[in-house]
């Protein structure tokens, strides 16, 4: 399959131009930003606090944001038009992610900052807070995808950023109701957990299994996504 | 001449409807085509197959001699446009925003927008926001980002349903002078004066089957009633035959100055479809 990046680019500039008039986005992301304001006014903020908030941005503008503008090109039949361009689905998909993948990242900066995160090791945590960021910007995606609408993308989003962004609030409930214990597997379980260890001094080779779960979700995702988008390419 | 488009016993069926039923006809490289019919006759169901949105069940439809399920690559894609009544434009950028995209995924140099622009009377407007222009000006722009690659096949669907007679005008006149650079035109249509006006050959469809094709006027003439009508002064209107027989009585009529006007009864299109099929063009 051919990529141009000309091509990519001209979908990034676009959103980029199109996103900065959206009221809708530009409000969702306030949504982390506040909350982190909030928590920074406190005497200390526990790791679990910081990634509550990281996770909030993954899911409030990686999903949500995500699912809402490849939702609204759906709605809007602009989709179509991308797809009988030259353009290809590495490059459509690739230029809308830029986007949410910019957004997302400078999200979690500023949140981080107003937070006053330092991790022991910036490399290993910012490398596994960018591929997370992928593979919530997937999930994004493939919601957008399967939806019709920005408010059905909305309502569906939900459910699906509740479960992957905030399963470890539910950690605790595993003895109990061990059906539970997939939730040890999720990418937000796996963030935490390799953020925890990388302060207790551990490096890369002590981490390289929560890194592989992670990827094995982006792949997953990544996967679903390009089997939707060629099925809606196609109408019946 | 070569055939740029070649359909051959074309089927498609969605669940237990069908939507094509042995569908036969090409398109030659240069030439408007008609494909005429009501709502759900099958035109938008052609065009999808046509252009690989939509997969058919049964027989073989190909463009620029290619498998038409197969025109995915960027190409292919640039050989082609697609415009149809509802190409989705986006609202929150200008119209020069919206093109300039297109310039880009097309590889074309943003000097060509000002050219399709001034096509289509809108150069005022280029840096207007989509969402504050009217519905025929919506659609020429579309028209405009179709026409910006300079394609060698256009498809258009009811390119001009739901626009008064000027903005289709405005369109129509844009088309003829594709037309006249080379462009292949396949255009759908229930609006039989907009086929009359535009192309060089049609195709009546109904309930998914071709049920004639051919030039207009050569339909025009095979149904016409071989006779005439005249308007004569005391407001009055008469039919006589053609050939020699009613030729005297012309004569005769006109040159007692009882003649306001002449007319040969030959039917439009849409009172051709209604006879072959049956149905009015709705």
């Amino acid at each position: 399959m051919t990529f141009s990046m000309k091509r990519m680019y001209a979908i990034f500039q676009k959103d980029v131009r199109d996103l900065s008039k959206n009221m809708y986005i530009t409000t969702t992301m306030l949504m982390p930003l506040a909350l982190a304001i909030f928590y920074s006014t406190m005497d200390e903020v526990t790791m679990d606090m910081h990634y509550l908030i990281i996770n909030l941005c993954f899911a409030a503008v990686g999903v949500f944001v995500q699912s809402a503008i490849i939702a609204e090109e759906k709605e809007k039949n602009t989709l179509r038009g991308l797809m009988l361009s030259p353009a290809t689905l590495p490059e459509i998909l690739g230029g809308k992610s830029l986007v949410t993948l910019v957004l997302t990242m400078a999200t979690v900066l500023i949140c981080a900052l107003l937070m006053g995160y330092e991790p022991a090791n910036y490399m290993i945590v910012g490398g596994a807070i960018l591929i997370s960021c992928f593979f919530y910007i997937a999930l994004g995606t493939l919601v957008g995808l399967l939806t019709k609408s920005v408010v059905e993308a909305s309502v569906l989003a939900l459910p699906v950023m509740f479960i992957f962004s905030f399963g470890s609030l539910f950690l605790t409930l595993i003895e109990e109701y061990p059906i539970l214990s997939f939730i040890e597997y999720l990418p937000s379980v796996q963030l935490v957990e390799l953020a925890i260890e990388v302060e207790t001094g551990a490096v890369f080779a002590d981490l390289w299994s929560n890194f592989a779960i992670i990827l094995a979700w982006i792949v997953l995702a990544s996967l679903l996504t390009a089997v939707v988008y060629k099925k809606k390419e196609m109408d019946a | 001449m070569e055939n740029i488009i070649e359909v051959t016993s074309l089927a498609k069926i969605f669940g237990n409807q069908t939507a094509l039923e042995d569908v036969h006809f090409s398109v030659k490289k240069g030439e408007t085509f008609g494909f005429l019919g009501p709502s759900g006759s099958g035109k938008t169901t052609t065009i999808k197959i046509l252009t690989g949105q939509l997969s058919h069940t049964s027989g073989k439809a190909s463009v620029f001699g290619k498998p038409a399920a197969t025109l995915n690559k960027p190409q292919d894609r640039k050989r082609f446009g697609v415009i149809t009544d509802n190409s989705g434009l986006y609202q929150r950028l200008s119209i020069e925003d919206n093109l300039k995209l297109y310039c880009n995924l097309y590889d074309v140099p943003s000097i060509r927008i000002s050219e399709v622009l001034e096509m289509v009377s809108l150069s005022k407007e280029r840096k207007k926001n989509v969402a504050k222009l009217s519905k025929g000006m919506i659609q020429r722009v579309t028209l405009a980002r179709a026409l910006l690659h300079e394609p060698e096949l256009l498809f258009l669907d009811e390119p001009t349903s739901a626009l008064d007679p000027a903005n289709s005008k405005h369109i129509h006149e844009g088309l003829r002078e594709l037309n006249r650079k080379g462009t292949t035109i396949f255009l759908t249509t229930h609006d039989m004066g907009e086929a009359e006006s535009l192309c060089d050959r049609v195709a009546f469809l109904n309930k998914g089957r071709i049920q004639l094709l051919d030039e207009p006027k050569t339909l025009r003439r095979q149904f016409a009633e071989n006779t005439v009508l005249l308007e004569l002064q005391d407001g009055s209107n008469i039919t006589l035959p053609g050939g020699q027989e009613g030729a005297k009585e012309v004569y005769e009529r006109m040159a007692s100055g009882q003649v306001v006007s002449i007319h040969s009864n030959e039917p439009t299109l849409g009172d051709i479809f209604v006879e072959v099929t049956g149905r009015e063009l709705v």
